[in-house]
């Protein structure tokens, strides 16, 4: 049980940091199942995030004075919990409360967890430990809730967690704490670390436009299915893992390499709103330099926040609530504006399909049957990319002219695609933006105090 | 300044400049719905159908993109403003009425306007009439129907007679279009006639 201690309190964290975009990949189905609105599904990403970043460091300071291990084991427990009640909400106002749950117990966990990984591997492993798990939850939080809710359902995501953490409250239990932490006026308190945590919620926020963004650009825009969207979006967390051998190789000073790190990410976004086509494999080399600048900020930009300032986990916290309000603050930037991209999307997609249907080499008749169905199916879907087929399915046609009413149903199906991606263009570039914009953070020269 | 400072930006800088470069080399940024054509410029209409289908088809793309050019928009837009079930504006029915009436002059000019003769064929397979009549009319020479009935000249009448504001309600309805359709070039043909005899007398 002992060697396995660390590990399941690595995997605790890096659930909790999993859970900040697990669901992306999820929330189709979560619309379908509990018949609510795209709005309000929003929420199910969203309040997690808020509530994490809003209660990470009044927790720290709260319970500054709490063995680390109750802390832990309590959090970890809630965590549990409220993972279990939303694998069974039957309502989107339950799954969301039980949502806001879970992130006050992974705050409590958060919090506990750097302390005990610090007792059991000191205080540089043990924060690297922290950091690292947390980068790998995040990384790979989309991934396996992709590949959960096609193997099996969205509530797959939310129940696989609980045996995981019900393994590490006793694992948290079983550590035994640390020196209580320094106190009275010898005690340095250290103010936050401002451009680091400000570099960390830019990049965040930047990130969500290529985790969350891509997402629902695979599966609602090009139709992909959530499995095949989590193997794409999987590059990411690849790519992420060869940043520490191209730091440990090059070796640059800590600000080139955050710096560098922000343009990659900025660049593979960039990439991202430049897509020649549909096709998976041009999502590849945005996502590897997205994943390397994520590997070469994320942790480090941590570090700096948290490195040798008092109290530690108050620090630690400072970088949880920016990354996850980044998040928040990322979705509220970008989501109006992608929703009103696929809004203004539709009037060209609709005119293309038009022209297609009008200029086809088919039978008058023909056209007028599918120009009909399509008609039906579109009125069907309104505000969603549409899945075509049913009406070529519905459209009587003379063998001699399946082949070309094939042909017409690939063409449209390209038009839409096409729609779809240009619709998602802005967002990427605002995405690539927030990027430039935590790089300038990391570049602009701090202000000299005048003496 | 040293490798340590610069090996890592440059790395970045040839990735993303590499990844973009070949975006861009395969058609990066160009990747949009296809742009609706300008309606004013004249463009090859061709039909799979046969008959009078192809016939209505020509005229109704040529008319559509006549009277697109009219209104100042796409012939696309045009087409689902009418089709989303809405009344036409006044506007739009004297641009389509129009526009029909050009595509006539259009085909009749380039010679792409059947005559009138090979269109009885379809014209009575689609027509209600008793058997006799039909049988009768079928056996009437190409040279006597092409010199009696002249196809732009019904056409124009049967456009100019139909009530089109009807029409585009009526277009989900086969047999309401038909019903209207019919009458207007069955008049048609008999004011052609009319015409030609009185000219002949």
């Amino acid at each position: 049980m002992r060697r396995a201690v660390a590990p399941l309190i690595a995997v605790a964290v890096a659930l909790v940091l999993a859970d900040s975009a697990i669901v992306t990949l999820a929330l189709p189905d979560i619309l379908f199942h509990l018949d609510t609105t795209v709005a309000q599904v929003a929420w199910v990403l969203l309040s997690f995030n808020l509530v994490l970043g809003l209660v990470a460091v009044p927790t720290a300071i709260g319970f500054r004075r709490a063995r680390p291990r109750v802390l832990a084991a309590v959090g970890i427990a809630v965590f549990a919990t409220s993972s279990a009640w939303c694998a069974v909400a039957r309502s989107i106002e339950v799954l969301i409360a039980a949502r806001c749950l879970q992130a006050v117990g992974g705050a409590l966990a958060l919090v506990g967890c750097l302390e005990l990984l610090v007792v059991l591997y000191g205080e540089r492993r043990g924060i690297a430990t922290w950091i690292s798990a947390g980068v790998v939850g995040t990384a790979t939080g989309p991934v396996a809730g992709g590949l959960l809710t096609q193997a099996f359902s969205w509530e797959a995501i939310f129940a696989v967690q609980v045996p995981f953490a019900v393994l590490a409250v006793p694992a948290a239990l079983a550590v035994r704490d640390g020196p209580p932490p320094a106190a009275g006026p010898a005690f340095a308190r250290h103010r936050p670390a401002v451009r680091p945590n400000l570099t960390l919620a830019l990049l965040s926020a930047a990130l969500t436009a290529a985790l969350f963004l891509l997402v629902l650009l695979l599966v609602d825009g090009w139709r992909h299915s959530p499995a095949t969207a989590a193997v794409a979006v999987s590059v990411v967390p690849v790519g992420a893992l060869a940043a520490r051998p191209l730091a440990r190789l090059l070796r640059p000073p800590a600000a080139v390499e955050v710096g560098a790190g922000c343009f990659l990410v900025a660049g593979g976004l960039g990439g991202l709103a430049l897509l020649p086509s549909a096709e998976l494999a041009w999502t590849v080399a945005p996502q590897a330099l997205i994943g390397l600048g994520l590997g070469l900020t994320v942790d480090q930009l941590t570090v700096q926040a948290v490195h040798l300032r008092q109290p530690r986990v108050e620090h630690a916290s400072w970088t949880i609530s920016a990354r996850h309000l980044g998040v928040v603050v990322g979705l509220a930037i970008l989501t109006p504006i992608f929703t009103a991209d696929l809004e203004d999307a539709q009037t060209p997609a609709e005119e293309a399909i038009t022209a297609l249907v009008l200029d086809a080499p088919l039978p008058a008749q023909t056209k007028v049957d599918l120009a009909r169905a399509l008609g039906e199916l579109l009125v069907d879907q309104q505000g969603q990319v549409p899945d075509l087929h049913a009406a070529f399915e519905a459209t009587p046609v003379d063998p001699a002219d399946q082949a070309a009413l094939a042909e017409l149903e690939a063409d449209l199906d390209d038009q839409l695609e096409r729609a779809a991606t240009h619709a998602f263009r802005d967002s990427f570039v605002v995405g690539a933006g927030l990027a430039l914009l935590a790089l300038l953070v990391v570049v602009v020269p701090p202000l000299r105090r005048r003496s | 300044m040293s490798l340590r400072i610069l090996a890592l930006p440059v790395i970045a800088l040839v990735l993303v400049g590499t990844m973009l470069g070949v975006q861009l080399a395969y058609g990066g940024g160009t990747f949009e719905p296809l742009e609706p054509a300008d309606p004013c410029v004249e463009r090859p209409i061709t039909s799979r159908s046969e008959g009078i289908d192809a016939l209505t088809e020509q005229l109704v793309l040529i008319g559509l993109d006549e009277a697109a050019c009219s209104l100042d928009t796409s012939r696309e837009a045009l087409t689902l403003d009418l089709a989303r079930g809405g009344p036409p504006t006044d506007a739009e029915v004297e641009a389509l009425q129009d526009g029909l009436l050009t595509a006539v002059d259009r085909m009749a000019a380039d010679g792409t306007l059947p005559p009138a003769s090979a269109l009885v064929d379809d014209a009575l397979d689609q027509a209600d009439l008793n058997e006799f009549l039909e049988t009768l009319i079928r056996a009437i020479p190409d040279s006597v129907i092409d010199s009696a009935l002249h196809t732009d000249d019904v056409l124009t009448r049967a456009i100019e007679d139909i009530d089109l504001r009807e029409l585009l309600a009526n277009v989900d309805d086969q047999q309401a279009l038909n019903e209207q359709i019919e009458p207007a070039v069955a008049q048609a043909v008999k004011d052609s006639l009319l015409d030609r005899l009185r000219s002949l007398v």
